[in-house]
């Protein structure tokens, strides 16, 4: 029974890793132009398949294309802020919703087109295999998707809290115009923002895009855990977007192998409305307060 | 040698003319304030120095150089150090993040640079590791002006940055303002209170809706009916 326990709870883990990359990318963005990245989920999917057609011309395993995935994937992030959020600053903050469905929507028809609707796998990160310990299953690829995914994350912490760039980063995020009032360029900033969110949300399709598989349509289900994940977590609160990640995938795991995974998801949207009402600032709420 | 030269501004969107053709000079490491009731046009006239107003016409030189047409950010690298009304420190930053952010050299430099601003400011020293908006006014008003600092500008402008503030602890800025001005750095101070303005600044200039309806000797300004008319109407 613990066996049963702890390797659920190492699913959940490499799950919920892999959607803490998503929203936490979602939430920088979020913070730097208070704009939903509605495309954010596809950008997952799209790191899936750059991940597979990246394997098919260099064969090599999944944690050797990552940096690759990633740099490309940030690539794409700094087009969907030219295309989609500067040409609409100082529109009403909808119209950004709308820009990025847009470019989410494009960017499924063209994995469509270009992929097919079959699902897909990408390499795996270091190989088949498993660590058995004490009797527990450990698979490579799980453990390699927690360490890969940690370490992005406390990168992402390092940059921002350590770093001139970060500290530029969060200025631009809490008041653009004070900002650059101080001589900081805010525009390079943003559009970097949206590339680290973006480079983010793509090593994330690479993570998921070999036990979990890819398939073109698959951004909305990655867009809607992120942004429940933001929600419990505290909207705008970076934590709260980490461990509101891990809680999903903790709940969708646990519920999903006592019942099922329909029951899961249906639990899921309730838990989230019941947190909604009780709780509307999230756990971390506080921090998205003083935000303000 | 001119610092700052702004000749014929105009600020304004639609009808509605916030500076009406304002003109003002003010040399290196000279000290300027900037006299004017609620309303007179003090915070545009900064905003627009800084690149935040739409100017309409008229131009802003730096050292000779026309800026009307800059963004804000290459202002600010020309030597504009800006503190703004409502002091707009980063709420969720630590003050030394805070400080650090708006230094543009390597690490060294920028050491040195907090060093300055925390002896000038020590009470910013006491809390280096405290979120900004867990500061009092006071202190939140000193890690404006010392950010600003942090850009090593050649002009300040602040704008009414005793506003709030208890009598003795806005004393006490303006003692450090008057130092920041002796140092060297040309200031230019938009105040309400003249009689503190003119401790810092030997010279005024006073607007009323928009417009300079006087400029000279603070302290002589400070007693002129000008001075009468733009607090109570003529």
């Amino acid at each position: 029974m613990t066996t049963l326990l702890l390797q659920l709870l190492l699913n959940a883990l490499a799950l919920g890793a892999a959607y803490a990359l998503i929203a936490l990318g979602f939430v920088l963005v979020l913070n730097a132009t208070s704009a939903v990245n509605f495309a954010q989920g596809d950008m997952v999917m799209a790191g899936g398949y750059v991940a597979i057609a990246l394997a098919a011309v260099l064969p090599l395993p999944g944690i050797a294309l990552l940096p690759v995935v990633a740099v490309l994937m940030a690539a794409l992030g700094a087009l969907l802020s030219l295309l989609a959020y500067f040409p609409l600053i100082g529109r009403p903050p909808v119209a950004v919703f709308i820009s990025t469905i847009a470019l989410g929507v494009m960017l499924e028809g063209s994995a469509n087109a270009i992929f097919g609707a079959e699902p897909r796998a990408a390499p795996a990160l270091v190989g088949a295999g498993a660590i058995e310990l004490a009797g527990i299953h450990l698979p490579y690829q799980r453990l390699a998707i927690v360490a890969l995914a940690s370490l992005l994350i406390l990168l992402q912490h390092l940059l921002f809290a350590k770093t001139q760039l970060g500290r530029r980063l969060r200025a631009v995020a809490q008041d653009r115009e004070m900002a650059r009032a101080l001589g900081i360029a805010a525009a390079p900033l943003i559009a970097g923002t949206f590339a680290l969110g973006t480079g983010l949300a793509g090593a994330a399709g690479l993570l998921l895009a070999n036990e979990w598989f890819v398939t073109p349509t698959e951004g909305t289900n990655y867009i809607l855990k992120a942004y429940i994940a933001v929600t419990i977590g505290g909207w705008g609160s970076v934590p709260g977007a980490v461990v509101g990640a891990l809680l999903v995938a903790l709940f969708e795991v646990g519920v999903s192998s006592a019942l099922s995974y329909s029951v899961a998801t249906a639990l899921l949207y309730a838990a989230v409305l019941a947190i909604l009402f009780f709780r509307p600032q999230g756990i971390f709420g506080e921090a998205a307060q003083a935000r303000a | 040698m001119t610092l700052l030269s702004v000749e014929r501004l105009s600020v304004g969107e639609g009808a509605f003319l916030a500076l009406d053709e304002v003109s003002l000079s003010l040399g290196r490491g000279e000290a300027l304030a900037l006299l004017g009731a609620n309303g007179a046009g003090k915070t545009t006239l900064l905003r627009a120095l800084v690149g935040l107003a739409p100017v309409r016409s008229g131009t802003i030189r730096i050292d000779g150089e026309d800026v009307t047409r800059l963004p804000p950010e290459r202002r600010a690298r020309l030597g504009i150090g800006y503190v703004p009304e409502g002091r707009r420190v980063f709420p969720g930053m630590s003050v030394r993040d805070n400080l650090e952010v708006a230094a543009r050299e390597g690490a060294a430099a920028r050491r040195r640079l907090l060093a300055e601003v925390y002896e000038l400011f020590p009470d910013l020293a006491a809390r280096e590791e405290t979120a900004a908006w867990q500061l009092s006014g006071g202190q939140q008003q000193m890690l404006a002006i010392g950010r600003a600092l942090m850009t090593r500008p050649k002009l300040l402008l602040l704008d009414e940055p005793s506003l709030g503030l208890a009598p003795k602890l806005a004393a006490e800025l303006f003692a450090r303002i008057a130092t920041i001005a002796e140092g060297g750095t040309a200031v230019l101070l938009a105040e309400q209170n003249v009689a503190r303005a003119a401790r810092v600044a030997s010279r005024a200039v006073l607007l009323r809706l928009g417009r300079v309806i006087a400029e000279g000797d603070a302290a002589a300004l400070a007693a002129s009916p000008e001075l009468h008319d733009a607090f109570f109407g003529a």
